[in-house]
C-alpha cells in the first residue's frame, strides 16, 4: 500500500516543457495509486494525462522517451519514492 | 577517459594534447562536429541545445567505458557542448587512443553515433524561417542500430 506523502520528481524536457509550461514538479504517489499494486510510468502517464487535453495528447505521443532515474525505460517500470522520472521526444544530440 | 559538457567552445588542440599526452598510442582517431548552417529545409543561423545534466553525463560515461571495453582503448575523451551556438561552432569532440587504428577509428565511430540518438540533448534551429525544434533522423537511427545487431564492428 502507497502511503501518503510519497512523492517523486517529473522533469520535462524539449517540446514537452514548452508544450506544457513546466520543467519540473513533485508529484505525490499516493494519488496514483488505489490499490496495492505497484505504480509504474504507465500509470503516472495516467495521472497526469488527466491535467488537460494537451497533457494526454503530449504524454501519449508514440515516440515520447521515459526515463527513470536517468536511465531509459519502459511504461512497466515500478517507481518509488525519491525517484526522478523524465518525459523527452527523441534526443537530438551530437 | 572522461566526458564534459560545456557552454563554451570547444578547443580541440587542448583536448587533443592531453588526449595523447595522458596515453600515448600508436593510434589516435578524433571527430570533431560543427553547427551546419542548413537543415533539410531551412537555412540555419543559430542553435540552441537543450540537456538533461545528471543523465547526459551518465549516458556519455557509460558509453566512453562500453566504447573502451569492446575496442581495448588506452584512452577516449567526450565533449558535448549545450547552450546558443553559432553556425560553424564545435558542437562535440570525440577521441579515442588505441593501439590500432582500426580500433581508434571505429570507437570514434561507435561513440557519435550513439550519442546523437541516446544522449539527453534537443536542438532548437533558428534561422529565417523561424525556430523549430529538430526532428529525430531515422537514419540516425539506422546507424545506432548497427552496433548492437553487430553490422558494424
Amino acid at each position: 500500500m502507497v502511503s501518503g506523502g510519497v512523492k517523486i520528481t517529473i522533469k520535462l524536457f524539449s517540446a514537452l516543457r514548452e508544450a506544457l509550461g513546466e520543467s519540473e514538479f513533485q508529484l505525490d504517489l499516493s494519488d496514483t495509486s488505489e490499490a496495492s499494486a505497484p505504480v509504474d510510468v504507465a500509470s503516472i502517464k495516467k495521472q497526469l494525462s488527466q491535467r488537460g487535453a494537451e497533457w494526454k495528447e503530449a504524454l501519449n505521443q508514440p515516440n515520447l522517451v521515459h526515463a527513470l532515474n536517468h536511465k531509459v525505460v519502459f511504461t512497466d517500470a515500478v517507481v518509488t519514492e525519491g525517484d526522478e522520472l523524465a518525459f523527452f521526444p527523441p534526443m537530438t544530440g551530437g | 577517459m572522461s566526458v564534459a559538457l560545456q557552454s563554451e567552445a570547444i578547443d580541440v588542440a587542448a583536448e587533443y594534447a592531453q588526449l595523447v599526452g595522458d596515453s600515448p598510442g600508436a593510434a589516435v582517431a578524433t571527430f570533431t562536429g560543427y553547427v551546419r548552417d542548413h537543415s533539410d529545409q531551412h537555412a540555419v543561423t543559430k542553435l540552441e541545445l537543450e540537456h538533461y545534466p545528471e543523465m547526459a553525463r551518465k549516458v556519455l560515461e557509460d558509453l566512453g567505458h562500453s566504447a573502451a571495453e569492446r575496442f581495448g582503448l588506452r584512452s577516449w575523451r567526450i565533449v558535448h557542448r549545450f547552450g546558443q551556438l553559432a553556425v560553424l561552432d564545435t558542437i562535440v569532440w570525440v577521441g579515442a587512443v588505441a593501439d590500432h587504428r582500426g580500433e581508434a577509428i571505429s570507437a570514434c565511430e561507435l561513440m557519435m553515433d550513439t550519442l546523437k540518438t541516446d544522449a539527453p540533448f534537443w536542438k532548437r534551429e533558428q534561422g529565417p524561417a523561424g525556430e523549430q525544434w529538430v526532428a529525430s533522423r531515422d537514419s540516425d537511427t539506422e546507424r545506432r542500430a548497427r552496433w548492437q545487431s553487430g553490422e558494424a564492428q
